[in-house]
């Protein structure tokens, strides 16, 4: 090891050897009989999830949508207690008596349906036979979905917010990206002009550029995101001054790094990052198709990308 | 001949570890315990926590799995042979 560069290596001379003989436990990779029960753990798992998700597919339906089933269902099952009735004698019993198989019949067994769906249970109409598990089985169903109607209609107002929210953020943060690309660029320029003058000590202007370039690389990373990801995206004349900024900065850095020779490691990485994340910037990479003017930006700061680092 | 490091003189004079401290460090995070043997040997049985480095692939992989060289690195094989 140490011949590899490693100074900080020791050695266990007794080795497995004496490791077993002193009595310490021994680990070894075992393939089949671990496997099994993680197997079994996943299954359950995926069970559960697929069990979460359909709950939660209901749930992201549209609110009429989710009304228009609940509704269905009360009349299917409605429909089903009054066949019930119809076809086998036992059906629903309304007081005393069974209820009839006509329209008032059929009234009726909407209404305990309704009833039942919306957990009331008055105990005026009652179920006989098995149509005591289908309500009960109307029961869970309906409570399960009106609470996805309830839950839509608290949280509407909640979502406009939250969206706002959003919104205002993302804002924000390209108004970050904004001036930080400008205090860059500007920043690169004073450091220029002082390389020229020699006015300040060549370290102190190695560190000030450094600073500066870890700047441009946490700005140009929130760029490449906002290009790689679709569901939120600015304005495209918002993303065109961006991108020209951008370009702006790259061109005058990579204009500055040819008139210096000396890199540290730290820049040297720095500067491999912004190239790899530049390059990455190019009209036929981004997952979306935008406007010539963009794509001609883009294509410069990649073609840029290419003299840095 | 290059002049030897202060930090590498330091490791020389620690160079052997004893099996106490292994067994009171397993737990360690910054203790890593590496194992020369084969691939093979190794499934068959090793200390806990330990990984798997055999000595055909050390000067490959090293790099990659202790990219740091100040490391604290532990080596064990088979044992004295």
């Amino acid at each position: 090891m140490e011949g590899l560069g490693y100074i900080n290596t020791r050695y266990y001379v007794g080795g497995m050897a004496d490791w077993i003989e002193s009595g310490g436990a021994v680990a070894r990779v075992e393939t089949a009989a671990e496997n099994q029960p993680m197997r079994s753990i996943r299954a359950n798992e995926a069970g559960r999830a697929s069990w979460a998700s359909a709950l939660d597919k209901l749930a992201n339906w549209p609110l009429e949508q989710l009304i228009g089933f609940w509704l269905g269902i009360i009349i299917f099952f409605g429909l089903l207690y009054w066949i019930a009735g119809v076809g086998m004698g036992w059906g629903l019993q309304a007081g005393n008596t069974l209820i009839k198989p006509d329209l008032d019949g059929f009234g009726t067994a909407i209404y305990f349906s309704f009833v039942t769906a919306l957990s009331i249970g008055y105990g005026d109409v009652i179920p006989l036979g098995a149509l005591r598990i289908l309500a009960i089985t109307e029961g869970i169903a309906g409570l399960l979905i009106f609470g996805c109607v309830i839950s839509k209609l608290v949280s509407r107002r909640q979502e406009a917010l939250v969206e706002e929210i959003h919104h205002t953020t993302f804002e924000e943060r390209l108004d970050r990206v904004r001036t930080n690309l400008h205090l860059v660029f500007s920043d690169l320029g004073t450091i220029d002009q002082i390389n020229r003058e020699q006015s300040a000590l060549p370290d102190q202007v190695a560190k000030r550029f450094e600073s500066s370039v870890r700047v441009f690389t946490g700005e140009l990373k929130t760029i490449h995101d906002l290009l790689y990801r679709t569901e939120i995206l600015p304005e495209e004349d918002a993303m065109e001054s961006l991108l020209a900024n951008l370009a702006l900065c790259l061109t005058s850095l990579s204009d500055f790094l040819t008139s210096q020779s000396q890199r540290s490691t730290s820049l040297r990485l720095e500067l491999r990052t912004i190239s790899n994340l530049a390059n990455g910037i190019c009209s036929e990479c981004v997952p979306r198709t935008y406007a010539p003017a963009l794509k001609q930006w883009m294509d410069q700061i990649q073609e840029t990308s290419k003299k840095i680092a | 001949m290059k002049q030897p490091t202060p930090l590498g003189e330091l490791s020389r004079y620690k160079q052997i570890i004893s099996r106490e401290e292994i067994l009171s460090r397993l737990q360690d995070p910054a203790f890593a315990l590496v194992n020369v043997m084969p691939k093979e040997t190794f499934e068959a049985g090793h200390i806990p926590h330990s990984i798997n480095l055999p000595l055909a692939e050390i000067e490959t992989k090293a790099r990659e799995v202790f990219p740091v060289l100040t490391r604290e690195i532990t080596v064990y094989c088979m044992g004295p042979t």
